[in-house]
């Protein structure tokens, strides 16, 4: 099998997202490899590796395969950071293409833990009478949503940078703004830093509209060697470069935990690979579950001083207009939160040049993060209209 | 928000024999010299799968900490025990004015009308 030196994106494939009822999220993510490869004007037969990731549901595994009756593939497995999977999962397709162990590569990822008539918070909250293990007992004390494990990050970097809630709004300001011009996004009212602050607390220091949203559907993309990229039906997006960090946070004496993430040790690998610096990054596609992550991810990334995410943030670098466009879609808090392949598959509409309204003038270098657990896992994708080094 | 009603699970036994004696019990690997909290999986120093229990101070400092919109609030918390290990924990006798970054705090034991007995953090 002849091997290629260059990989790309070449396949974008979105369900309809939000609040979308009745179908499986077996059925969400093949439909969404059907989309992905019919969008690369590929036959899915040409496919001959799928990588599956799921949400909370816990669906679907490797069987996907069977359901979209793809037989002879040379690579399929299931694929679990977390948020950083998506990252994860282009990165594992494109080292798999270069080894010449596959040459097309679906990677998709989906979640339907959304339900008529409950709140969205509810899927990611825990609810008993009785606790039991540990585990159990942190939840009985009222640790009991991802929201305020997050606030007790998000507080630690208060303390100790005097980061302002007024900052964090200015991100969900900002993003908002650009969800405005993201007809797939499912919030697209602008608000003001008022609307922010005067959002309920959910767990402070963080406000409603500090958080993301929750939405059931699913996201592929499709990656193969640039020797194939270039016949296939879309522009490519050249992947220049990836990364991951798990920091391992230890919960103890020392611990880093809410100060600096693994977007510090994924960053760096990944633009060292795709031979950049942050100040070469044109857009950034971050992985925003709350308004936090993002200011502490920039911060980590290199692109404002370690305790200056805030003031960056409150500069207006981020919206439209702005030095640094960022979550140019709206993100997970106003778009879509298909976990990493939110900002993955922004980035893929960004590169592509089909933003519509939202487009960015400048888009030849896109960072793309993904964040999981409670801040454990990280990964990072540069990726660009153009083929690396050209 | 109500704390929850507690059982054990085998697990938890030696937390929960300790804290209805009123000692705050963790983990503690003699061999290499270090605390870990009562949830940790092992000792990552020698390996060891089922490190010791040991009765810490019941002395900490808080690191962060959350408050859930309620009334009363409930001041929910990452605590550092003197020995080092971190805990989520829950607060008493605290308002939003006095959380701080390195604020001195202690353990309590609240023994409920139900379940095991739980452990509070007051300043």
């Amino acid at each position: 099998m002849r091997t290629s030196r260059g990989t790309s994106i070449v396949g974008l494939g979105m369900t309809e997202l939000g609040r979308v009822y009745g179908r499986s999220p077996r059925r969400l993510a093949a439909d969404a490899v059907r989309l992905a490869a019919a969008d690369a004007g590929l036959a899915l037969g040409d496919l001959d590796g799928l990588l599956v990731s799921h949400g909370v549901s816990g669906s679907p595994g490797i069987e996907l395969a069977g359901t979209l009756g793809l037989g002879d593939l040379r690579l399929l497995a299931q694929v679990n950071a977390f948020g950083a999977t998506a990252g994860a999962m282009v990165s594992y397709a494109a080292m798999s293409v270069l080894n010449g162990t596959a040459t097309t590569v679906a990677c998709v990822f989906a979640d339907a833990p959304r339900k008529p008539k409950q709140s969205a918070g509810a899927a990611y909250n825990r609810s008993a009478r009785e606790w039991h293990g540990f585990a159990g007992m942190t939840a009985a004390l009222g640790l009991r949503s991802v929201t305020s494990f997050y606030a007790l990050a998000a507080q630690r970097h208060m303390a100790r940078y005097g980061t302002t809630s007024e900052q964090l709004g200015a991100i969900a300001v900002s993003t908002r703004a650009w969800a405005a011009g993201n007809p797939l996004a499912e919030m697209r009212d602008p608000i003001t830093l008022d609307d922010h602050q005067n959002s309920r607390w959910v767990s402070e220091p963080l406000h409603l509209l500090d958080c993301c949203l929750v939405s059931n559907g699913a996201i592929a993309v499709i990656v193969t060697g640039d020797d194939r990229a270039r016949d296939l039906a879309r522009p490519p997006v050249h992947l220049w470069g990836w990364g991951q960090g798990h920091p391992g946070h230890r919960k103890e004496r020392g611990s880093d935990f809410g100060l600096t993430t693994g977007a510090a040790s994924a960053g760096a690998t990944a633009m060292k690979m795709a031979g950049i610096a942050p100040s070469d990054v044109d857009v950034c596609e971050l992985y925003d579950c709350y308004t936090y992550t993002v200011l502490v991810s920039l911060e980590d990334y290199g692109f404002c001083a370690k305790g200056e995410g805030g003031a960056f943030a409150a500069s207006g670098a981020l919206g439209p207009g702005g030095s640094l466009p960022t979550n140019t879609g709206g993100g997970q808090l106003s778009a879509y939160y298909m976990w990493g392949m939110t900002p993955l598959s922004e980035a893929v509409i960004q590169a592509r040049g089909d933003g519509g309204e939202r487009q960015v003038p400048a888009r030849d270098v896109i960072l793309v993060s993904g964040n999981g657990g409670i801040l454990d896992h990280h990964s990072t994708l540069i990726v660009s209209p153009h083929p690396k080094g050209a | 928000m109500d704390i929850g009603i507690l059982r054990r699970d085998g697990r938890t036994d030696p937390f929960f024999d300790g804290t209805a004696a009123g000692r705050l019990v963790i983990r503690r690997c003699e061999a290499c010299d270090r605390w870990f909290a009562p949830d940790a999986s092992g000792c990552p120093g020698c390996g060891e799968e089922d490190p010791g229990w040991a009765e810490a101070s019941g002395e900490a400092t808080l690191v962060t900490w959350t408050v859930l919109p309620e009334e009363p609030p409930a001041y929910l918390a990452l605590v550092e025990l003197a020995e080092g290990p971190w805990l989520h924990a829950r607060l008493d006798g605290v308002t939003r004015g006095d959380l701080r970054e390195g604020l001195p705090l202690h353990v309590t034991f609240e023994r409920p009308d139900e379940g095991e007995t739980y452990i509070l953090f007051h300043p």
